[in-house]
């Protein structure tokens, strides 16, 4: 990231913190970030966007993970990811303007455990080892969809569902579906981290009208795999803000706390911490990049996975390590550092574990 | 320089290695003599130079004069292609190079760059035995007598002074000033009176490092490099210099030829047939080290492009020297670990190579090379802390 974008990131980013600096526990207020920009930021002109790339929102929710803010922006950016990949129409097109404007809330419904199957293709094709848990059935009356995806991030705040079904003869569809459908349940999940909105999404028969069901496009490869590396990533990048955040705050704390009549930043101890959390930031943060800049190409999915690994385990321990160099503060609920804790074991574990991800890396190596 | 021409240098450097790294010189410079070593890399240097590719960091008049993405196409393509490192002539291409570049006068390029290209080579004269990572401390001293200075010391982890011509010596010519403002630059040829050159065996058995001993040694006052007395900035200022791409090269291995000796090594069978790629727990690990690799190779290119952009920090090299040094750590001993007996019973590795040669008790044993010098971890770890995340100093005498 340098050169002519090096400025505009660098005030995006300013401007980020700044609005997110003003959200208290509740939430970011939806209409500023809308006013903001951030619902069009991705998406292309003719539709009232900004036309930025996928590179600027992660800006976005990497600021996000540093204010550990609760707001639905990273599922938005998620759908606006999941509607650019189908193929134009009425339908879409309209969704996609509210979006920008602020009057929908698309969510594409990705089981937050669900995992990259190790080994390739599953029976369904065009899934990139990611199998649908939903399934559209063609009846006499038209199409029916059931199933059911859990941990499904902002899930309870869609006003449109974005559900990935494997269709009659085998394909994914990408089909729309109203939260209030005859059939559906959401269910709000609670977690620890208080931080985020999850739910269970259930379709038992839900009818489905022949224009709600939508392909991908055609140049897209694997739509489904591409919507869970781009969740994957977003979470990945929301990791990388949590431990920036959480390494400012310690250096901070470090220079101004003292002990034994000296800021115990000057401790070798505590010193040679930060340094180590520093050296962790900066790799995930390489990582990261990497995964943005593979977007489109045949090494996005390692990419992906090689960044989500690494930033979830560093997320944690970062926020651990800043928890510990707080001393007994760090552990008291006002410090707010455990908010942090609990996001970063959250994102760990959301669309993929470390484990699950360095799986499918190391399928490569038992060939030969 | 657009991307296809990019990719154009990159298929040229392809068929080039293809042409001519040596097949066979992991086995020939496996248990080679010290006049085969030398022999060898002198070849590989001259073929390095005939296409340009020995000193591509170079300004053109003097033989270079490949922008860095090219640069830094070419070290991934060696390390893609498994070819020997410039071991040899490393001090003498990179440190001695870009000292000279940095403050040689015309007379002082003019006699040793084009001597560098012809095989000339050199060693690094810094570290003293009492020193150690504080290389301030240095107790050498050279005093002015007429047209010469007269130094006498002793020096010592000098890398490749057995085969040197000439070396870049530091030494104390103010003794009354703090420690860091009394050190003067100097070029001393490593043939004048009075130099005693000692190899050190180290750890894996082999002799790269040496001690210098220097008793009463004359040096023209014409080979003082930059100002009397300036010589700690200007040390500082050369060692920086080189990191970057020097730090490019060694991470493209231990990211390409290296892990995949690492994951060959995983699937061979053991006692029982059974493959450790097969077991999950040894798969997993294998694949953090990738991603670690994969970090490690984007900081490096990082480091490069930014270096050229005149935007380093002050911790940079510090942040990739530790986390290179600390990953060929972990990468060689779970190396070790997978070899299992069979492994312990490699009792050479090839010259010529980079630390990781598949020799992997050699290669762990030899990792320390990494973690010690240079600046050691604790010293990279408290550099970082200081000046790249502006924590207090530790107190001193505390």
């Amino acid at each position: 990231m340098s050169g002519e974008f090096g400025e505009f990131h660098d005030e995006l980013r300013t401007v980020a913190r700044d609005l997110l600096g003003k959200t208290g526990a509740d939430g970011v207020d939806w209409p500023l970030l809308v006013r903001a920009g951030w619902t069009g930021l991705e998406v292309p002109e003719e539709y009232e966007g900004t036309a930025a790339t996928f590179t600027e929102v992660a800006i976005l929710l990497e600021e996000i993970g540093r204010a550990a803010a609760r707001t639905a922006y990273p599922s938005v950016a998620a759908g606006v990811g999941a509607l650019s990949a189908l193929e134009p129409d009425a339908r879409r097109d309209t969704v996609l303007r509210e979006t920008v404007a602020g009057t929908t809330i698309p969510v594409a419904v990705l089981g937050g455990d669900m995992v990259p199957a190790a080994g390739g293709e599953t029976a369904c094709a065009g899934t990139g080892g990611i199998v649908p848990t939903f399934l559209l059935t063609e009846t006499i009356e038209g199409f029916r969809l059931s199933g059911s995806a859990d941990f499904v991030p902002d899930a309870p705040v869609a006003t449109t569902l974005l559900i990935p079904a494997r269709a009659p003869g085998g394909s994914v569809r990408l089909v729309f579906v109203e939260p209030g459908a005859g059939g559906l349940r959401i269910a709000e999940r609670q977690v620890v981290d208080a931080t985020r909105s999850l739910g269970r999404v259930e379709a038992h028969e839900v009818s489905v009208a022949a224009e709600s069901i939508r392909p991908f496009r055609s140049d897209i490869r694997d739509g489904l795999r591409v919507l869970y590396d781009r969740a994957a990533l977003a979470v990945a990048c929301d990791s990388l803000g949590i431990a920036a955040s959480m390494l400012d705050a310690t250096v901070e704390y470090a220079r101004v706390r003292t002990q034994f009549d000296r800021p115990i930043g000057s401790f070798q101890a505590v010193k040679h911490a930060c340094a180590d959390m520093f050296v962790e930031l900066t790799i995930a943060r390489r990582l990261v990049s990497g995964a943005l800049a593979a977007d489109g190409t045949a090494d996005r999915s390692r990419a992906v996975s090689a960044a989500k690994s690494f930033t979830g385990e560093a997320g944690v321990r970062i926020a651990g390590k800043a928890m510990q160099l707080h001393g007994g503060i760090g552990y008291t609920w006002e410090s707010g550092i455990h908010r942090y804790l609990k996001r970063a074991t959250l994102n760990r574990a959301l669309f993929g574990a470390p484990a699950d991800h360095r799986r499918v890396l190391a399928d490569r190596y038992r060939a030969g | 320089m657009s991307g296809s021409d990019l990719a154009e240098f990159r298929d040229t450097v392809r068929r080039w290695c293809r042409a001519h790294v040596p097949a066979e010189w992991r086995t020939t410079q496996t248990g080679a003599t010290d006049a085969e070593f030398v022999a060898f890399q002198r070849d590989w240097f001259q073929q390095l130079r005939a296409t340009g590719y020995a000193v591509p960091h170079w300004p053109r008049e003097y033989g270079g004069g490949i922008p860095i993405p090219e640069q830094i196409v070419l070290y991934q393509e060696l390390a893609a292609h498994d070819a020997p490192r410039l071991v040899l002539a490393f001090v003498a291409i990179h440190h001695a190079a870009a000292t000279l570049l940095a403050a040689g006068t015309d007379e002082q390029k003019q006699r040793h760059l084009p001597a560098i290209l012809d095989g000339e080579l050199w060693v690094q004269g810094f570290s003293e035995p009492d020193a150690g990572s504080d290389l301030a401390a240095l107790r050498t001293a050279a005093r002015r007598d007429g047209g010469d200075y007269v130094v006498t010391g002793q020096k010592v982890w000098a890398s490749g002074a057995q085969y040197a011509d000439w070396c870049l010596l530091l030494a104390r010519t103010d003794p009354d000033v703090p420690k860091r403002k009394g050190i003067s630059y100097f070029l001393m040829d490593m043939r004048s009176p009075g130099i005693e050159v000692r190899p050190i065996r180290q750890a894996t058995g082999e002799s790269h490092f040496c001690e210098i001993f220097l008793d009463e040694v004359r040096i023209p006052a014409a080979n003082l490099i930059g100002a009397e007395n300036r010589g700690w900035q200007l040390a500082q200022q050369t060692l920086g210099a080189e990191r970057g791409l020097t730090m490019l090269e060694l991470a493209e291995r231990l990211g390409n030829a290296g892990f995949r000796w690492l994951v060959e090594e995983c699937r061979k069978p053991g006692p029982l047939g059974q493959r450790p790629v097969d077991d999950a727990q040894i798969a997993d690990r294998l694949a953090r080290l990738e991603i670690e690799l994969a970090g490690l190779r984007a900081l490096c290119r990082d480091l490069v492009e930014r270096h050229d952009a005149g935007a380093v920090g002050p911790a940079d090299a510090s942040v990739v020297k530790l986390y290179y040094s600390e990953l060929l750590q972990r990468m060689t001993d779970f190396g070790v670990e997978v070899c299992g007996l069979p492994g312990q019973a490699v009792l050479r590795k090839p010259m010529s190579g980079g630390w990781e040669s598949g020799a992997w008790v050699l290669d762990f044993v030899g990792s320390w090379e990494w973690t010690v010098p240079g600046g050691s971890s604790e010293i990279q770890r408290t550099i970082i802390g200081e000046r790249g995340l502006g924590l207090p100093r530790e107190p001193a005498g505390a």
